[in-house]
């Protein structure tokens, strides 16, 4: 306890959200990548998607991975609180199918970038 | 009105004159000795003001604004709506401010209480004999006896229909197919029929009766055959004479407005486009000193419900048995491309009367690309013009022509050509004795002019000094000679050119130019400007196996001056003459839909700006040959319009010099001469209003202009006009 108020006296300019340091952030990534993980099987089965197992675990591995460069222990954190508050949304069934599949994004077209796809595209 | 700005108010200089709007130029000769200023008092803030200066002037100087209905600073003084009457001090009655000259050491009181009681008396006046019915009128918004009421009349009504007979009511008249009359709503200000008589020239408006019978009318039932007549709207301070195909449309504070410039003429009048939804419903002239006064031509006022029909509004390609099929731009894009590249370089292009000059560059690098430098305008003139800029402008500015003291109109009408042109012109014959002769087809054209007959030959000796033109013209201070750009695509349009060029060149005198060539369509100053060779018959010579029209609607290309094997690519917004004997369309955007740069007949660079978006796949013009450059597999250096008009600027940097004029060397172009002028007849397209209102392809798919022409026969066809 002791010395969890030195860390916090050094650390008071920047007031921590969960974790006091590094280690402790990467056990709350871990812990939420594990519970994701183990609930994928059921996700698949209660929300009727076609993906399998295989492909959601490769989403959330992807999902996980888009954020690998953050090292503000804030930032992770607050990764983490958002991630949770979309696991209980999917354990509890308060999404749909359509917010399950949204992760793979397949129903959005990427912009046109180039001249001519933007012309044809009439968005230029 | 009260809402005009106060610059312009300002601005007017000559107070004898009301008309005269001093304008410093260097060809402006020195004065003579400038009479002493006198001072006077507005509000016991002191002014100093030429002597003859009107009260409302001297308010106006310091930025005091008296109200008014009848003044207007571009028409006589009328002096009869009583709503300008200001105290002035030790003056036993109030003093028409608009009429009165202000006289040594007066103190005028714009706000005193005498001056307030008297703006409501004539208020009260005014509102006793006009209908409540703002809620149902169209000029509800915009209306100045709206505006003056709320500001200056009383707060509470006297008028009481005693008698039940209601209020005084006025029969509508029929004036024609554009102005709406509502006679009942008229304060007899006479601003229309002041219009109507010194700018217009058609002296067709008057007043009957007297009192309380008065009437504003043309007595006897005719329809008010002016070119010009959609400006009377913009005059009237009420909604008695409204715009009649925007009648019951919108309301001033739903549409937005957005800055433009038209193209339905040379001139390059600024205009303000009123839209909503996407859907152009009005357009208004803007004020531009330099080009159209604050008048629009009534063509490029009502013809914008052309903007609606006939559109191209998808890509098309012809099908092998013959029909015209919509297809997607992408293959669209690869057919064109596909026949350009088969074809190599024996392509040309032809640029119509509406294109702008972004899509002229674009057109002119795409042909290079493939190897081809055949690109044209459809309009002809002599090919000596080419890189001579002084030979294919008005090398005298549109507002020094007023100035001039003699105009001699070889072969043209600018009165349907460019009817703000002869508005300047009229304005030097009625207020400058501005002496004017024509040698072409006898025209109205609003004014007395010598007509010196229609042979070509009259040319050689007015240009030999054995006319008496010619020593009307030597002994003139500033003479004017203006060439119709139809007699220069003559066979001896070359010989023409030279002998009145050279014969122009020495008549200058202290830097005034005389020497001008009118132009009939908008693009073709910008076209010769970037080196598109002026008339399409050598390039149809040339016999391509590809010709892509860029808007070229006329009568000069046609299928049969067309190779047979020829795959010809029309760009254009409507589906005029060239749209029907192309084998591929692409939709472009017309001028209210692009941000594009135009020339004016004088060489002045002037920008459209984007009012609405282009319907259905219709593109931006430059961009359509943008993306086929790319298709073609030769993409062109320019992504956006920074970039393109950076080309531009590249070739031509006046271009880019938006509301410039850039006049040329008159002296430096000469021209060989090449043949004689024969001895023909000088024929004018335009003679007669009927042939005004339907010019191009928007105006062609206007209905309010087929009214017009409608409308014109009838009243021709009326034997008691």
């Amino acid at each position: 306890m002791a010395s969890r108020e030195a860390v916090r006296k050094s650390l008071q300019q920047v007031r921590p959200i969960l974790s006091v340091d590094h280690n402790e952030a990467r056990r709350r990534v871990l812990n939420l990548y594990r519970a994701w993980y183990r609930q994928i099987p059921y996700v698949v089965m209660d929300y009727d998607i076609p993906k399998n197992i295989e492909q959601c675990r490769a989403k959330l591995r992807e999902q996980f991975l888009k954020n690998k460069n953050v090292t503000d222990i804030r930032v992770s954190d607050m990764l983490v609180i958002k991630g949770q508050m979309e696991l209980k949304e999917t354990v509890e069934i308060w999404k749909q199918k359509g917010h399950i599949m949204r992760y793979w994004k397949e129903s959005e077209e990427p912009k046109p970038t180039d001249f001519l796809s933007k012309f044809i595209a009439g968005q230029n | 009105m009260l809402r005009t700005p106060l610059t312009r108010t300002l601005s007017l200089g000559a107070p004898s004159r009301v008309f005269a709007v001093v304008r410093t130029s260097a060809s402006a000769s020195t004065p003579a000795k400038a009479p002493e200023k006198i001072e006077v008092f507005v509000d016991d803030q002191s002014v100093f003001v030429d002597p003859g200066t009107t009260v409302l002037q001297a308010a106006a100087q310091i930025g005091v604004e008296i109200p008014r209905f009848c003044y207007h600073e571009r028409l006589a003084v009328a002096g009869n709506c009583r709503m300008c009457l200001v105290e002035v001090e030790k003056s036993p009655k109030p003093v028409a401010a608009c009429a009165m000259p202000v006289m040594k050491g007066w103190r005028i009181k714009t706000n005193s209480d005498m001056t307030r009681k008297a703006r409501e008396g004539v208020m009260e006046f005014l509102l006793m004999n006009h209908p409540l019915d703002c809620p149902i009128c169209d000029q509800g918004g915009e209306c100045d006896l709206q505006d003056q009421a709320m500001a200056f009349g009383s707060d509470r009504s006297r008028f009481t229909d005693i008698n039940y007979t209601g209020k005084r009511a006025v029969e509508d008249k029929d004036i024609g197919p554009l102005v709406k009359t509502i006679m009942t709503r008229c304060i007899h200000c006479t601003r229309c029929i002041r219009f109507a008589s010194e700018i217009a020239g058609v002296d067709d408006f008057g007043t009957t009766g007297r009192g309380n019978d008065m009437q504003v009318g043309t007595y006897v039932e005719k329809m008010l055959l002016s070119e010009l007549s959609g400006n009377i709207i913009d005059l009237c301070p009420v909604g008695a004479l409204t715009n009649k195909p925007y009648s019951f449309v919108a309301r001033p504070w739903e549409i937005r407005r957005i800055d433009s410039i038209d193209v339905l003429d040379a001139i390059g009048s600024n205009i303000s486009v009123s839209t909503r939804t996407g859907e152009v419903l009005r357009i208004l002239p803007r004020e531009n000193e330099d080009i159209n006064e604050e008048w629009l031509a009534d063509k490029s006022r009502f013809a914008c419900d052309g903007l609606k029909r006939q559109r191209l509004i998808a890509p098309m390609l012809r099908m092998p048995n013959g029909e015209l099929q919509p297809v997607e731009w992408e293959s669209v894009l690869i057919a064109v491309a596909k026949n350009l590249q088969k074809a190599g370089s024996s392509v040309a292009g032809i640029a119509g009367s509406l294109a702008d000059v972004e899509s002229m560059i674009a057109l002119k690098d795409v042909l290079e690309t493939l190897g081809s430098k055949a690109v044209a305008t459809e309009t002809k003139l002599p090919k000596q013009t080419l890189g001579k800029r002084s030979t294919y402008i008005m090398n005298t500015p549109i507002a020094d022509i007023e100035e001039s003291d003699f105009v001699l109109l070889i072969g043209t009408n600018p009165r349907y050509e460019a009817p703000l042109l002869n508005t300047r012109i009229r304005k030097g014959y009625v207020h400058n004795e501005t002496d004017v002769a024509l040698i072409g087809s006898q025209v109205d054209l609003s004014y007395k002019y010598d007509y010196i007959g229609d042979d070509a030959s009259v040319i050689n000796e007015v240009v030999s000094g054995r006319h008496p033109v010619s020593k009307r013209l030597s002994s003139a201070k500033k003479p004017v000679i203006i060439v119709g750009s139809d007699q220069l695509a003559r066979p001896d349009g070359a010989a023409i050119l030279s002998s009145l060029h050279s014969y122009a060149n020495k008549l200058e005198k202290d830097g005034w130019k005389v020497f001008n060539v009118l132009q009939r369509n908008a693009s073709q100053v910008g076209a010769m400007d970037i080196g598109y060779q002026p008339g399409a018959e050598e390039v149809l010579a040339s016999k391509p196996k590809v010709l892509f029209l860029l808007g070229a609607d006329g009568p000069s290309i046609s299928r049969d001056n067309i190779p047979k094997d020829c795959f010809v690519i029309y760009q254009g917004h409507h589906g005029d003459a060239g749209a029907a004997i192309a084998d591929a369309i692409l939709p472009g955007a017309a001028y209210t839909e692009k941000q594009a740069t135009y020339v004016n007949a004088e060489g002045r660079a002037q920008q459209t700006l984007v009012a609405v978006t282009p319907p259905g796949l219709a593109r931006e013009d430059w961009k359509i040959l943008r993306a086929l450059s790319e298709v073609l597999g030769k993409p062109l250096k320019y992504d956006n319009l920074d970039e393109i008009r950076a080309r531009i600027e590249k070739i031509a940097p006046h271009l880019t010099n938006y509301g410039k004029r850039d006049g040329s060397d008159t002296s430096k172009d000469k021209i060989e001469a090449s043949g004689h002028i024969q001895s023909s007849k000088i024929d004018i397209k335009q003679k007669h209003l009927i042939d005004y209102f339907m010019t191009d392809p928007i105006s062609r798919s206007s209905p309010t202009m087929a009214k017009c022409i409608a409308a014109v026969k009838k009243q021709e066809a009326n034997p008691y006009k």
